[in-house]
């Protein structure tokens, strides 16, 4: 796999390091929901960008591509839960290149190698994401109090306060996703990788099978949104197909 | 009509990027809404009980498409200009215009955007990553991002020269063309990122015992269709570490 892979801006863990992915944490939060929605705050170009950041993009992919395809149906229509997949991804790529581990992707063009780690480290990233969930509510929240100040400007006819509100509102996003990311990489970088020595043998083992079984979840996910009745023909065909030209022409 | 100014649409262009930006349980995106317009209050200043009127119209519980939207503000900003040239608006007339198309704009944006073409790009940037071209996933996601731009920046100026002819645009049976089309390429991806999933699988290095894996990858692929919860992604996590441990246990 011939990778071109620049300078890492970030390769110890300093703390201008932790500023830089807090940055990095932030502009993707602003951009998952809050300003332009370019998907670049997606799991898997999160955490290749990531990767670039940190000079090892290949450990992105391990981590982001599991993790982008068991997410694949959280779409923002008729669900309440949110979730913070940018910050958690971001961090744990991170986190796992910052602590000198180099984890192989599972299912990429042959790679092996013990998927232990991984498959930790992405499970260190869902529960980040569940807890980040929290924050955004308590972001959202705090959007509807200052939505709530701007009727005053409503009675006195003051533009100056709702220009002001929403650029709070833009402000708080970057700021949560930026302190997310950052205390983030620290929990991944501190307690999650370093917890790993000290699972069970038989949670490890596990967890080398966790990342293999994420991506059959996510084509599961994606099928029963599409409707099984409607999407096999075509399911089908493009699975049918791929199977038999990889496996038996490649 | 009058012409909307460059400096005008560029000013609303760059501000309904943030629609969002504000999104609150209330009244969702009226703070967006109202903080997109502005430039065209501030340019056409009036008395302070218009202006008021004015944002009043704007605050009041607001949920739109936001890769959509700017069709709705283009309308809004011809709907005021027009009222503002002393053109005939009937009373009520904007407020309405808003909500219908703004609720019209919701339903098409879910399906073509969130149904459609996030799922369909989402299995497009899997399937480069399994075959293991890194970079490339980031060029697909900027190729997305350039072009939505690009929309939104039309939209905008086809709104405004529509007015409220927008309605007619949401008749148009492209979209629903566009749609099934984009909702079906999406579902030969997924099969082809399964096809590809399923082929790697059979090839899979380090593992204990393949005929468990197989089992495993079946219940993954099976399980969700099966339960129909829509569980979240990151608690699917955890349903794959239960998966997982069982068949450990099991090896």
């Amino acid at each position: 796999m011939a990778l071109w892979v620049p300078v890492a801006l970030v390769s110890d863990p300093t703390w201008s390091s932790l500023l830089i992915l807090g940055l990095l944490a932030g502009v993707l939060a602003l951009d998952d929901t809050a300003l332009a929605q370019t998907w670049f705050g997606q799991p898997l170009p999160a955490a290749v960008l990531t990767g670039y950041l940190c000079g090892d993009p290949l450990t992105g992919l391990a981590v982001g591509l599991p993790l982008q395809l068991v997410l694949a149906g959280n779409l923002p229509i008729g669900q309440t839960f949110t979730g913070d997949s940018t910050s958690a991804t971001i961090a744990a790529v991170a986190g796992a290149i910052l602590s000198g581990k180099h984890l192989p992707p599972v299912l990429v063009g042959n790679s092996a190698g013990t998927w232990q780690l991984l498959g930790w480290v992405i499970l260190g990233a869902g529960l980040l994401s569940l807890l980040g969930h929290l924050f955004i509510q308590g972001e959202r929240r705090a959007n509807g109090i200052w939505m709530l100040e701007g009727l005053v400007s409503l009675r006195d006819g003051r533009l100056g306060r709702i220009e002001q509100l929403h650029i709070r509102c833009l402000l708080t996003t970057f700021l949560r996703g930026f302190s997310s990311g950052i205390l983030f990489v620290l929990l991944i970088l501190k307690v999650w990788i370093p917890l790993f020595t000290h699972l069970p043998p038989i949670l490890q083992t596990a967890l080398g099978t966790l990342p293999l079984l994420l991506p059959g979840l996510g084509v599961g996910t994606m099928i029963d949104r599409y409707g099984l009745k409607s999407s096999w023909p075509w399911v089908s065909a493009g699975m049918i197909c791929t199977f038999l030209v990889a496996h038996y022409v490649v | 009509m009058k012409p909307m100014t460059r400096g005008l649409q560029w000013s609303l262009f760059l501000r309904s990027l943030t629609l969002q930006g504000s999104w609150n349980h209330q009244r969702m995106q009226n703070l967006g809404l109202l903080w997109t317009v502005l430039p065209w209050l501030r340019r056409n200043r009036r008395d302070m009980n218009r202006d008021r009127v004015f944002c009043r119209r704007y605050y009041g519980f607001f949920n739109t498409n936001p890769y959509l939207a700017n069709f709705l503000f283009g309308g809004l900003i011809r709907l005021e200009t027009d009222q503002d040239a002393g053109l005939e608006v009937l009373p009520g007339v904007i407020g309405t215009f808003r909500d219908s198309v703004g609720r019209a704009l919701a339903s098409l944006g879910d399906q073509l955007f969130w149904l459609g073409l996030r799922p369909t790009l989402i299995m497009t940037i899997c399937l480069v990553g399994l075959l293991g071209h890194i970079s490339s996933v980031l060029v697909v996601i900027g190729i997305f991002a350039v072009g939505q731009l690009l929309l939104r920046w039309m939209a905008l100026g086809k709104g405004y020269d529509l007015g409220m002819d927008i309605a007619d645009l949401l008749f148009d049976p492209r979209w629903h063309l566009w749609i099934a089309r984009m909702k079906r390429g999406g579902m030969v991806l997924t099969g082809m990122v399964g096809g590809l999933y399923l082929a790697q699988v059979a090839e899979a290095g380090p593992v204990a015992d393949r005929s468990l894996l197989w089992i495993g990858t079946a219940l993954g692929m099976g399980l969700p269709v099966v339960l129909r919860k829509r569980l979240p992604g990151e608690l699917l996590i955890v349903v794959a570490l239960a998966l997982a441990l069982l068949l450990t246990f099991a090896i």
